[in-house]
């Protein structure tokens, strides 16, 4: 996290412990016309910091993996989205490179399913580096749905020219450990982060989120939200930073969050921090922890509902808020589909 | 182009005089057990006292710096003086007995006319000592005690201190925790019997005039069952070209639906090291209410706690901190909820001005057994110029899910839109300004006695003083 706190909290950092040099992992990759996909030994953006620090990307360098180049050249739009669906296996380590670099006002999705195999175990981690020249947009949708045995890792970091645009959606669907870092440095005029994070942690499930803005340039902007809902003993860490850079005349940032706890067993941390050395910005953050609201249950109660489906429902709809921003129907039905999944699980169990 | 105002220094010419201390009795420089049990000798202790004492020593050699706040480079406690006495011989309880210098400090300062128009009963240290203390008659017939720590631990309350001192601060809580243990000297003691309103509030002021020393005074207060009691705590210091240091301790048990609003008026020169530990534990249905006022220092780490033990316990903070040239103030608060229905209300303001650096860090831990706990958070902070820094840090552990908790955060600077709308009705630029930026920090203005809050206000105003350019 850029500004520690105090250490009793023990949420300055995580420590992975005998994390081996890891191997690659094959991935099947469906490409965009438009978009140039090459696999290389040269790491191309390395000097861009990261979310997850240095660490990780030593590990990653000392992989001896290639990387997953992905191209758009100025002007380009690609017509469909650049698809990449990472299985991991039973292996300690496993990892996967990606670059995205985008030429002036082109535009690009790009799609990362990252899962395991059933009831594999191990680690699989995921480091992707984007540049977006000026006027450039970029959207990477990531979902994590592992195996309740795996560790998943995902690494993001890059910079953004003048009025260009990056949006992240991720979702976190069960799994053991999982590690979010995000780190975009928003260099060029006028340009914007939008992050939209949606989780859902059940049995002794772990999310570990870290995302930091760098608001460089003047008149930049932030937009990081994430809604998440807790269950069993699962545990969540989130920390956001918003850091407004000295000459970030005229950005704004804002942070939101909604946590929905649904079992006495759960840990939810959250800190939300805002660095400023510029005057003229506006930052703001926002959370709301706990249950749901009182009007909201007795509304829905005095419906007909029972307290145990509205808080069923309002579940479901923190994900569903997220999958919203998803305009893919393959990756929709993909979420929708594990969120069945789980709540059958659920219901297999009470039985 | 944007104007903006240009901030002038604060005027401290108030706070900032000083008397020789050629007189006064100081230990060597530094931090021995030598220099601990030299202490023990001067004030007396028990020997209970001087073992604690020097176990704090042990303690505080074993402890890390802290590593996550603002830079105390400059603080070398081979070069601090951790013990001065003032020439006064003792206590007085007759303001006119008290030595002419340091009678004349408090005099300037204005501690003996709020005495006679607004409070029950003050005490006043100098260095290293208390050297007046004095609560009304009529205070003292309910049963309420207002008095040194040191006495205290000697008479008849030497069991309540003995089981109390350094409880809810434990020495291994922090480095400066186990420095203050160590070399704790002055400070005040009040107990509040069961039932027992205290109508007007009761007031310490510390004062530290001796150049390169450090104060420790160590305050501890119970308010009894169902007991209600306002206290107030001021302090400043001239300015030298030595590092100071404060490492003072608070402890504040709030009894069974009893109240204790506890506010403090920090204006220490700007070549303090403020490293303050604050902490209040509050039993069933008890009440505290923070009221924190940070101006002064070159460094502070300040962050009162309140534990909030019993079922329904309650606590309100409300902050606000003014950072100016060469000063990096971290402020804020820690609430535990470790009770079922316990609330927590924080609402801070910061403002950051002429390259001052202030940080606003929270923590609210709310405890598997803090069923149906509350909490809001707000905290706010205002920019004045491009040369400063604002940062803010909550944090948030939340172990239930029967709790509602809130908490929101903004960052910006003055509109010019409010500017322009009070300069059409008359005002000047500048006074606009000081206007937005005291009604900014009003959520602790209004919390005060009259008149503490127009000393505060007084001193944004100085603050904001300037011409505009």
């Amino acid at each position: 996290m850029p500004a520690p706190t105090w250490r009793w909290l023990k949420l300055n950092y995580y420590d992975l412990y005998d994390v081996e040099q890891p191997e690659a992992v094959s991935v099947e990759i469906d490409p965009a016309a438009e978009v140039e996909a090459v696999e290389s030994r040269d790491f191309l953006l390395k000097d861009i910091s990261t979310g997850m620090g240095e660490d990780m990307s030593r590990i990653a360098a000392s992989s001896g993996a290639t990387v997953h180049r992905f191209t758009i050249g100025e002007q380009h739009r690609a017509s469909s989205p650049v698809r990449m669906q990472v299985s991991y296996w039973d292996s300690s380590c496993q990892m996967v490179n990606t670059e995205l670099v985008l030429g002036k006002k082109s535009r690009m999705t790009f799609i990362m399913d990252l899962t395991s195999r059933e009831e594999a175990s191990g680690l699989g981690a995921s480091q992707i580096r984007y540049r977006l020249d000026d006027g450039a947009h970029l959207t990477i949708i990531q979902v994590l749905h592992a195996s309740s045995e795996y560790c998943v890792l995902s690494d993001i970091g890059g910079e953004c020219g003048e009025n260009s645009t990056f949006e992240l959606v991720q979702i976190v669907l069960g799994g053991k450990l999982n590690f979010l870092g995000m780190n975009s440095r928003l260099l060029g005029k006028r340009s914007s982060l939008i992050t939209r994070l949606g989780y859902m942690l059940d049995g002794a499930g772990y999310l570990d989120v870290n995302y930091v803005a760098d608001h460089v340039g003047r008149h930049t902007t932030c937009d990081i939200t994430a809604n998440g809902v807790l269950r069993d003993q699962s545990k969540k860490v989130f920390r956001g930073t918003i850091d407004f850079k000295k000459g970030c005349s005229g950005a704004v940032g804002s942070e939101t969050e909604d946590v929905l706890i649904m079992d006495d067993e759960c840990i939810n941390q959250t800190i939300p921090v805002i660095l400023c050395s510029e005057e003229d910005v506006e930052g703001t953050h926002g959370a709301t922890i706990g249950k749901l609201s009182e009007d909201l249950l007795f509304y829905l109660t005095s419906r007909g509902m029972d307290e145990d489906s509205v808080y069923e429902m309002m579940a479901r709809a923190r994900i569903d808020s997220v999958a919203d921003h998803i305009h893919d129907d393959m990756i929709r039905e993909l979420i929708s589909d594990e969120l069945d999944d789980m709540a059958d699980r659920r219901k297999e169990m009470q039985v | 182009m944007k104007e903006k105002a240009v901030v002038a220094d604060i005027d401290r010419s108030m706070y900032d005089f000083r008397y020789s201390d050629e007189d006064s009795l100081k230990v060597d420089e530094g931090l021995t057990p030598d220099i601990v049990r030299q202490i023990a000798v001067e004030k007396g202790d028990p020997q209970w006292m001087l073992d604690f004492r020097l176990h704090c020593l042990d303690v505080y050699n074993k402890s890390e710096m802290p590593d996550w706040g603002p830079s105390i480079e400059g603080l070398d406690m081979d070069h601090i003086v951790t013990y001065v006495r003032p020439k006064a011989d003792r206590m007085q309880t007759d303001w006119q007995d008290v030595p002419d210098d340091i009678k004349n400090t408090f005099e300037r300062l204005g501690i003996p006319q709020a005495e006679r128009e607004s409070l029950a009963g003050v005490g006043a240290q100098y260095d290293s000592e208390l050297v007046y203390h004095n609560v009304k008659d009529e205070v003292a017939a309910l049963g309420v005690v207002y008095t040194d720590l040191e006495s205290a631990m000697r008479g008849e309350y030497a069991d309540m201190i003995q089981q109390h001192f350094m409880k809810l601060v434990p020495p291994t809580d922090h480095k400066f925790a186990a420095l203050h243990g160590a070399v704790w000297s002055g400070g005040s003691f009040v107990y509040v019997p069961p039932g027992v309103t205290v109508e007007i509030p009761l007031q310490s002021y510390f004062r530290l005039n001796a150049a390169g020393a450090g104060q420790f005074e160590h305050t501890l207060i119970i308010v009894d069952d169902e007991a209600d009691l306002h206290f107030i705590e001021g302090c400043s210091a001239p300015k030298y070209n030595v590092a100071n240091l404060h490492a003072g301790c608070v402890e504040l048990f709030v009894g069974k639906h009893a109240r204790l609003r506890y506010s403090t008026i920090e204006n220490w020169s700007k070549n303090m090291f403020n490293l303050n530990t604050k902490r209040a534990r509050v039993d069933e249905g008890g009440r505290i209410e923070w009221v924190s006022g940070s101006f002064g220092s070159h460094t502070s780490y300040l962050y009162p706690m309140s534990i909030l033990a019993g079922k329904g316990a309650r606590c309100e903070f409300s902050g606000v901190t003014f950072a100016g040239a060469g000063q990096d103030l971290d402020t804020g608060t820690k609430v535990v909820h470790a009770a079922e229905d316990t609330y927590s209300y924080v609402n801070t303001r910061s403002i950051s001005k002429g390259g001052g650096v202030s940080t606003f860090r929270s923590a609210v831990v709310v405890n598997p057994k803090a069923r149906g706990s509350k909490s809001s958070v707000s905290c706010e902070s205002l920019m004045l110029d491009d040369i400063s820094r604002s940062d803010t840090i909550p944090a948030m552990d939340i172990r239930t899910s029967d709790a509602d908790i809130g908490h929101e955060a903004r960052i910006g600077r003055i509109s010019d839109d409010v500017v322009f709308y009070l300069m059409t009705r008359g005002m000047s630029e500048e006074d606009a300004r000081a206007l937005i930026v005291s009604g900014f920090a009003d959520n602790v203005g209004k919390e005060l006695p009259l008149e503490y809050a127009v000393e505060m206000n007084n001193l944004i105003r100085l603050e904001m003083k300037g011409s505009i350019g």
